[in-house]
């Protein structure tokens, strides 16, 4: 009984985790710059697993790295090249907004970034 | 009129000066960033040439057996035969020899003390306000520069006749630099500007010459993540160079990381500021998808590459950058100088 009881809660927390899956986008702009970079997130969400690409637009994704979801937290990262993204974001409802920190072998930037999901995907 | 000069004088010096040592300092630093960056990697950025050079192929394999199941992100084929081919992971960039398949080592990512210096040379290592002091301080330095030949001139005073740390000694220091260094830290300055007012100034060149953008033209097609490329690093090399004979591959930039082969080329004999050669392919049917030429670059583009080379003294190779970094190393002498000679005039300090 109590294993049930204890199956049941685990699924109702992972029902009620945000679904995350779909389309994402919005903008950052690292700190110093003077433009705003584009962003289109593709999610896709196993549990707390997530995977998918994250680039500039549709016609250049990247493939997400360590990808996870905890609670209202979620984290991943995209190699583009000599850059390497990490984002640490916060659910909330339709918008998921936090750091980037933006990394190459010789600089570190940071930036605030709000992606708001894309609606009618 | 004179004395109106002097004063914008002594006031730039006073206000950016600061900003102005800091931009010598690091400016000559920078000058020599590639050389320095080696250097300090000394263990991972020299290979012995010998031999027949691996394929990418060959590369991305020895890179698989080392890491096995990381993504290559891109590979960096060498262009001199004592460096390595450089290989691009999530982990960060691996060196690897591009003549025994030896991995040399890993470059991680995070702040390096290059990656600083060139961070307070381009924002003072911060937001917003770093890039809108600097660029009102390299201006304010060309004024400097200006005003300053225009109070040499009635002295034309060249060379150092007084004692150390006497006041005729900063006097003649700072007027004998001034004149030797005034053409190359005028143009350091001037481009300086340019670079800082980049957004104005590529208004300006659109209004003149209208023409648009070469980067807005590349339209990519919808990316293939999930399939496999059905041709590899090589084929694409090999495709891309046709499309620019005597071209050398610099960058190949796999499918997985943006949908589709990116290859980059250039001419080693023929460099020329701002070179840019980008043949897009697609990685299922080797077919190019967008070919960019440096020869396409629009004139703003041209102009702006131009200036960029000549401020970090890359234009004309080794030559120019060392009259780019004495230049920029003067500048703080230059500022110190100046204001040894005001504290001076104003009692606050002593010389013999």
């Amino acid at each position: 009984m109590k294993q049930s009881m204890a199956l049941f809660l685990l699924c109702a927390v992972a029902a009620m985790a945000a679904d995350l899956a779909g389309k994402w986008s919005g903008s950052f702009k690292a700190e110093g710059a003077d433009h705003d970079i584009p962003q289109l997130v593709i999610l896709k969400q196993h549990g707390s697993t997530l995977s998918g690409s994250a680039g500039p637009d549709a016609s250049e994704q990247y493939p997400l790295e360590n990808g996870r979801v905890d609670g209202n937290n979620v984290s991943f990262q995209v190699t583009t090249g000599e850059w390497k993204f990490s984002y640490n974001l916060t659910v909330e409802k339709d918008s998921l907004s936090g750091n980037l920190k933006l990394e190459s072998t010789a600089q570190v930037r940071n930036a605030k970034v709000t992606l708001t999901r894309v609606k009618g995907q | 009129m004179r004395k109106l000069i002097l004063n914008i004088h002594l006031a730039i010096g006073i206000v950016a000066g600061v900003f102005v040592t800091l931009l010598g300092v690091t400016g000559g630093i920078l000058a020599f960033e590639p050389e320095l960056d080696r250097i300090s990697h000394r263990d991972i950025s020299y290979v012995k040439p010998g031999g027949r050079a691996l394929s990418l192929a060959e590369i991305g394999n020895a890179i698989s057996q080392k890491y096995p199941g990381e993504g290559i992100v891109a590979y960096l084929p060498s262009t001199n035969p004592g460096f390595p081919t450089r290989v691009i992971l999530s982990r960060g960039i691996v060196s690897i020899n591009q003549y025994t398949g030896d991995v040399l080592g890993v470059r991680t990512r995070g702040q390096s003390f290059l990656g600083t210096v060139r961070v307070l040379h381009v924002r003072l290592a911060m937001g917003n306000p770093g890039p809108f002091i600097l660029k009102w301080s390299s201006l304010a330095t060309v004024v400097s520069l200006l005003s300053g030949l225009y109070l040499w001139w009635p002295v034309k005073r060249m060379r150092i006749a007084g004692r150390w740390w006497s006041a005729r000694f900063w006097y003649d220091l700072h007027s004998a630099i001034g004149f030797y260094s005034l053409l190359p830290a005028l143009v350091l300055a001037g481009t300086g500007t340019v670079i800082g007012f980049e957004d104005h100034v590529s208004r300006l060149f659109d209004y003149i010459s209208p023409q648009r953008p070469i980067e807005n033209d590349l339209v990519l097609p919808v990316a293939k993540l999930e399939e496999a490329p059905l041709i590899g690093p090589d084929q694409a090399v090999a495709i891309a160079s046709a499309q620019l004979p005597g071209g050398v591959p610099y960058r190949v930039q796999m499918p997985r990381y943006g949908g589709l082969y990116v290859v980059a080329l250039e001419y080693l004999q023929r460099r020329v500021a701002g070179e840019r050669n980008l043949i897009s392919l697609d990685p299922a049917t080797g077919k190019v998808i967008s070919a960019h030429f440096s020869s396409d670059l629009s004139f703003r583009v041209r102009l702006l590459a131009a200036n960029g080379a000549i401020h970090d003294g890359s234009i004309w190779g080794t030559p120019s950058r060392i009259v780019a970094a004495i230049a920029s190393m003067l500048l703080p002498l230059q500022a110190t100088s100046g204001l040894l000679i005001w504290l001076r005039r104003k009692g606050i300090l002593h010389t013999r």
